[in-house]
């Protein structure tokens, strides 16, 4: 029992209204990635960040590039590759002489924004993936020994080609960790592929006018963290969470076999958040079981480690996810033995 | 929480706590009619004291229902559970939880609301635990048909028993004042032994013992009977005789002769103590009175002390004879059939055994006469030597040990092939085999 009180209906459906003109406007520019879509803008609501991974030429950027515009923010983009260096994106001083006086002059490198497209991230050198894990985790830059905020909201929705790997340097644990959700971005259909090709001229998006700026987000945000978690969702994505290590005595087989080491806190903490989003997105004042099955996947998947077994019998994070999402049950405490849903 | 919601969780609740119990009770009932089976098990095989309450074991199955209503109470289902299996079973959307736990209202009569209240009750199935409650229930009604197992019956009953039935008729010879002091001791000392060693072991000998004691004693009584019997029917030809004086001086003086053989018998049966004192004296070498009176009074005498020796003995046989011997007179032959012919084997005749005595029967001659003794021919078993040809078929072949080829066997016994049959026969086999090969 607590005495929290859920959002008001009357609120609420201002706030649903707003998200679903952004999902709509999206769902204009990227077809047929409905639920991709529903996850990044989860996501974001959520103040997490979003690394997505496809092949070439399935959207990643262009869905960037579209929230960027419907939410009018500042947007930069970091095309990565192997001799980026760390002060290209968070900065560097650079002598200039002012008034007859030469000085080291900070110039903000293009984390400072809002919405920072880091494309191709996997193709930077680890040192200069390094630079940005202080920024992703605390918002904030250390140059020089000098400390710099970074403008809010701040979100780094990374992209990374799974394919020709030669040259690449692929995320370590810790960089991962720092990601909300790392969405797979799957192929389109042959419906789809027609629907492009019949209804844009050269392959472009309709044009997109801004939709929320940056109060109307933050009066978002304060709607997400009014969704109310119930206890017994919490306790289902603890133990979703903590049954993802191998050494925990609710592990399924499957995660004792594939899995090395399990989910970090974060991920519990990003499973909340990003229901919370999820909720908001269905017009739910609350946390249900099934937004938490929704957004488990997204959120653990590359926080898990896996075995090298896993890779021998084809097993990926997603798959074992869905083997805990079908191990662990939604209450803690279900039916009876005797007593089974109809 | 929305008033439309209640019934229906209350209703889960009634059913999530029935299917609680019927969770836990067959477990308990298994567990208890088990128990109580193999309990019932032990006690018809090992403890007959307990036969008159084994039966009371069929309230197991009804005693484990308070465990299982004890742990149903600690382990029912709080109201936050039951509302989170109530969103579960709605979807788990959270709407119920979280209705439950703000206490909102302001989203009580909105349309998630009325979703959310409006859940499939689960369905009961009891039989996926109770089908574990039959076999178990079906094991202690066996173990309750189960006859209960008498144990065998120690020695030492056994040797009391045997015991008991000779001491009993010890005792009324002593009684009966049929036995001396020195033959109460001497048979009391035999039974003793007789108990002791049906005590170390009970086998045919200790029936055997008891029942040749106790031929002993019948024979001893049948004795005694018989000495009384002749010293009656001695008794009443001497007085027939003297009734009628017309017996020769030589009849009577051998009349007189048997009657004192018989008065000795008598004696030497201890059936004179206690006898009134003229008669003792006779026994002890006296002469019959020679006048009427005297003779009369002392027959007179004679008799009253037969008569009464005559019904202590009589009563003591009975007695004597008791303990499962097996009494042809009990088994009086049906009418039309005849007597067996003792001297048939096969035809329902007694089995003489060994010895070509003859069986004499019926009551032909004296008492003491009846059964005579007759020296048996010595036995001896017939030797193959005596074996003689009764005829020679010409042509046949004749077989001399001598004059036939010995065997390779035989012919090399003595320095080949005794090592090899000794390392490969049974010891207990070796010599036969070897004599064979000897021979």
């Amino acid at each position: 029992m607590t005495d929290h009180q859920l959002i008001s209906p009357e609120r609420l459906a201002d706030g649903q209204a707003q998200v679903a003109r952004v999902v709509g406007a999206l769902r204009q520019v990227i077809l047929g990635k409905e639920n991709t879509i529903d996850e990044v803008v989860a996501a974001l609501l959520a103040r997490g960040h979003v690394l997505l991974e496809g092949l070439p030429g399935l959207g990643k950027t262009e869905l960037v590039k579209a929230l960027s515009r419907l939410l009018s923010l500042d947007f930069r983009r970091i095309q990565f590759t192997p001799d980026l260096l760390p002060t290209d994106i968070t900065g560097s001083h650079i002598l200039q002489e002012q008034n007859g006086r030469k000085d080291f002059v900070f110039h903000p490198g293009p984390v400072f924004t809002n919405l920072l497209l880091a494309d191709e991230i996997n193709r930077a050198s680890p040192k200069t993936q390094a630079a940005l894990l202080e920024a992703m985790q605390e918002h904030r830059v250390t140059a020089f020994g000098e400390t710099r905020p970074l403008p809010e909201p701040f979100f780094v929705l990374a992209t990374q080609n799974p394919i020709e790997l030669e040259g690449t340097y692929p995320l370590p644990e810790a960089q991962l960790d720092r990601f909300m959700f790392k969405i797979d971005i799957a192929g389109v259909d042959r419906s789809v592929l027609e629907e492009i090709l019949t209804t844009r001229v050269h392959g472009e998006p309709p044009s997109l006018e801004p939709m929320l700026d940056a109060n109307d987000l933050r009066g978002l945000f304060a709607l997400v963290d009014a969704v109310h978690l119930p206890r017994a969702v919490a306790n289902y994505a603890a133990r979703l969470v903590a049954a993802s290590h191998p050494a925990s005595s609710e592990a399924p087989e499957q995660v004792r076999t594939f899995v090395k080491h399990g989910c970090s806190p974060r991920a519990a903490i990003a499973i909340g958040a990003a229901a919370r989003g999820l909720a908001l997105l269905r017009g739910k004042p609350h946390v249900g079981f099934d937004d938490v099955r929704r957004v488990a996947a997204p959120a653990m998947a590359h926080r898990l480690v896996l075995d090298y077994a896993a890779r021998l019998d084809a097993w990926d994070g997603r798959r074992v996810v869905g083997a805990l999402l079908d191990a662990v049950p939604e209450v803690e405490r279900g039916l009876p033995q005797t007593l089974e849903t109809r | 929480m929305p008033e439309s919601v209640t019934p229906a969780l209350r209703r889960l609740a009634r059913r999530l706590t029935i299917g609680l119990f019927l969770d836990i009770f067959p477990v308990w009932a298994v567990g208890g009619l088990l128990v109580a089976g193999i309990v019932a098990l032990v006690c018809r095989l090992f403890v007959p004291a307990a036969a008159p309450i084994v039966h009371w074991l069929w309230l197991a199955p009804l005693v484990a229902i308070l465990p299982a209503v004890f742990l149903c109470m600690r382990r029912s289902y709080r109201p936050a559970e039951v509302v989170a299996v109530a969103d579960w079973l709605n979807g788990g959307h959270g709407t119920l939880l979280a209705l439950h736990e703000t206490h909102d209202t302001s989203w009580s009569g909105s349309a998630l609301a009325a979703r959310a209240a409006t859940f499939t009750l689960p369905r009961l199935r009891p039989w996926r635990r109770l089908a574990a409650v039959p076999p178990a229930l079906a094991f202690m009604i066996a173990a309750l048909w189960i006859p209960q197992r008498l144990p065998r019956p120690t020695n030492t009953l056994v040797a009391e028993e045997i015991a008991g039935n000779l001491t009993a008729t010890v005792s009324e010879l002593k009684q009966q004042q049929l036995i001396t002091p020195e033959e109460e001791k001497k048979l009391e000392e035999e039974i003793e032994r007789i108990r002791k060693n049906a005590e170390e072991r009970v086998d045919a000998s200790s029936w055997e013992a008891a029942d040749s004691l106790r031929d002993r004693l019948a024979a001893d009584v049948a004795e005694k009977q018989d000495a009384i019997q002749w010293a009656e029917q001695t008794l009443a030809r001497v007085a027939a005789a003297a009734g009628a004086g017309s017996s020769t001086e030589g009849k009577a003086a051998e009349q007189s002769a048997e009657l004192m053989k018989a008065l000795e018998r008598l004696a030497g049966r201890g059936l004179l103590e206690g006898a009134p004192h003229e008669l003792q004296q006779l026994a002890a070498g006296g002469k019959l009175p020679a006048d009427a009176a005297s003779l009369q009074k002392l027959m007179a005498s004679l008799a009253k002390h037969l008569g009464d020796a005559k019904g202590r003995v009589a009563g003591v046989r009975k007695l004597a004879k008791a303990g499962g011997r097996f009494d042809p007179s009990e088994f009086p032959l049906e009418s039309g059939e005849s007597a067996p012919d003792g001297n048939q084997p096969g035809r329902g005749g007694i089995d003489r055994g060994r010895a070509d005595a003859d069986l004499t029967w019926g009551k032909e001659s004296a008492p003491y006469d009846r059964f005579k003794s007759h020296a048996l021919p010595p036995g001896a078993e017939r030797s193959p030597d005596d074996w003689a040809p009764v005829v020679e078929i010409p042509g046949a072949p004749r077989e001399s040990p001598v004059a036939s080829v010995s065997s390779a066997a035989r012919q090399y016994s003595a320095v080949a092939g005794q090592s090899a049959w000794r390392r490969s026969l049974a010891p207990r086999h070796q010599s036969a085999v070897k004599k064979y090969f000897d021979k």
